[in-house]
């Protein structure tokens, strides 16, 4: 067995998988925003919502972490249209990941929250802060310390996950890889250059958001 | 270096020896009556022309086809299973008598196995819906145009040379194609539209296949090079076999729908 790498032969393909992976890093960045403010007001209301709410965002998560991302956006992509709504791919799959992830997110930042210790709380409080001193100098500082490290792994993994796109007609990096393959059937050069795009995409998002949680939140966090 | 290139010329040299007498020992059509058996290869991954079913068994049109030939021919039937690269060389080498598995005519094949006259097409073409305004496949060359495809497969190459204003939607396998079609996500599928008609009947849908289509291909037994007898029997049995309507009902059967172009029992018969 001899196999001769012909890495020649995927160069001319090589903006198009950029431009594939400037869609990818849309998706995810898109979705995780999304998430973002879905998980915030899903904290809150689970920390500080009455019961039914505290219920009804609980259904959700579970809900949501307990099925698999796939299936979920293939029920908005497939299952929907017989109920008379036709989501494009593109959407479809936004839609999806930014549900999703505010699931995920709603629970890391509940466990952020949690993690104010009531003594800081009672401290702030007999030092005469007012409610919105409390939230500004005393949970804020915390919370962001706490989560931004398990906020930015979420972020890597939706990356990695915007790869389920192309299975909904979306030509984001990898459904670009397929196409690739299959015109020149170099396999083994179309997905190694495909991994090291997405290697590229997660060190530069690690380093980055390493260095904004080590400087703006004090957060212990490796760079690589 | 140079006991290397011996070498190959030792096993070059025996493998055309070996050719050679194999090609001889094709069998002749008094031989398969003698010996009661006729040995069909049939590709199993053609499905619905060749699959294996729950029992591991292999079934489909090309398996009822044989049978019809094996009882017409008052023999029993022998399967055997062959693939893409294997299947002209088993002919040629006598391991089988034919070969079916949408073997579409072509003079380059044609230079080493020998034809039948067809026993069905295939028709690469377009799928659409009822309503629509296609009357040929170059009408899709449109920016307004969306064709749902499934990736990977051939006929990308096709749009991309040749509808190039043409939007494309692709997913990941025909039953997704389909239903996307179904749904109102496209305006057409390029394919070898036959092999999409049990997806098809799944769909509340009322389908049309584009009046003009890209390009129909005729398929036939492949027999070995001088098995003259046999072809010319096999012929004749071919030829009663479309006059009992008998394809029609077994493609039917296994496809879900009619042959779009059927053979027609011409004057060539």
């Amino acid at each position: 067995m001899s196999y001769t790498l012909q890495f020649g032969q995927i160069w001319p393909y090589l903006p198009s998988l950029l431009a594939g992976a400037w869609l990818s890093l849309q998706i995810a960045f898109v979705a995780f925003c999304g998430g973002l403010l879905i998980g915030t007001a899903g904290a809150t209301a689970l920390s500080f919502g009455a019961g039914p709410l505290r219920r009804l965002v609980r259904g959700y998560v579970t809900f949501f972490t307990n099925t698999p991302q796939l299936v979920q956006i293939y029920f908005l992509y497939f299952a929907l249209p017989d109920a008379g709504i036709l989501l494009s791919s593109y959407t479809a799959v936004l839609i999806g990941m930014t549900l999703n992830a505010g699931a995920y997110l709603t629970d890391i930042q509940r466990a952020g929250f949690e993690s104010v210790r009531s003594s800081e709380m009672e401290a702030a409080e007999v030092l005469g802060f007012g409610r919105m001193q409390q939230v500004r100098y005393v949970i804020l500082p915390h919370v962001a310390r706490v989560l931004f490290p398990p906020l930015s792994n979420q972020y890597i993994i939706m990356t990695l996950g915007t790869s389920m796109a192309a299975i909904f007609g979306v030509e984001e990096l990898t459904g670009r890889a397929f196409n690739i393959n299959s015109q020149t059937f170099r396999s083994i050069e179309v997905f190694s250059v495909t991994a090291a795009l997405y290697v590229v995409i997660t060190l530069v998002a690690t380093v980055v958001l390493g260095l904004i949680g080590r400087f703006a939140f004090r957060a212990r966090m490796r760079l690589v | 270096m140079s006991f290397n290139r011996l070498t190959w010329i030792v096993i070059a040299a025996v493998a055309m020896l070996g050719f050679t007498a194999n090609t001889v020992i094709a069998r002749t059509l008094d031989e398969i009556i003698k010996s009661g058996t006729i040995k069909v290869g049939v590709n199993p991954t053609l499905p619905p022309l060749g699959k294996f079913d729950e029992k591991n068994e292999i079934v489909g049109f090309d398996v009822d086809y044989a049978n019809e030939i094996a009882k017409l021919l008052g023999v029993k039937l022998e399967i055997v299973q062959v693939g893409s690269p294997d299947r002209i060389p088993f002919v040629q080498t006598g391991k089988i008598d034919f070969v079916m598995g949408a073997m579409t005519r072509t003079p380059e094949r044609a230079k080493v196995i020998d034809f039948t006259l067809p026993v069905h097409t295939e028709v690469m073409g377009v799928l659409t819906i009822e309503g629509k305004p296609f009357k040929h496949w170059k009408d899709l060359d449109n920016e307004n145009i969306t064709l749902v495809q499934v990736r990977g497969t051939t006929p990308i190459k096709f749009i991309e040379d040749n509808l190039k204003k043409a939007k494309v939607t692709q997913l990941d396998n025909y039953p997704d194609a389909v239903r996307a079609l179904a749904q109102g996500r496209g305006d057409g599928l390029i394919d070898i539209i036959d092999f999409v008609g049990e997806h098809m009947n799944k769909h509340q849908v009322k389908w049309k296949v584009v009046e003009t289509p890209v390009d129909v291909y005729y398929c036939g037994l492949g027999v070995a090079k001088n098995s003259t007898g046999l072809k010319d029997w096999l012929n004749v049995a071919i030829f009663d076999l479309h006059k009992k309507g008998k394809v029609g009902e077994l493609w039917k059967k296994w496809f879900g729908i009619d042959m779009l172009y059927p053979t027609g029992v011409g004057a060539a018969f």
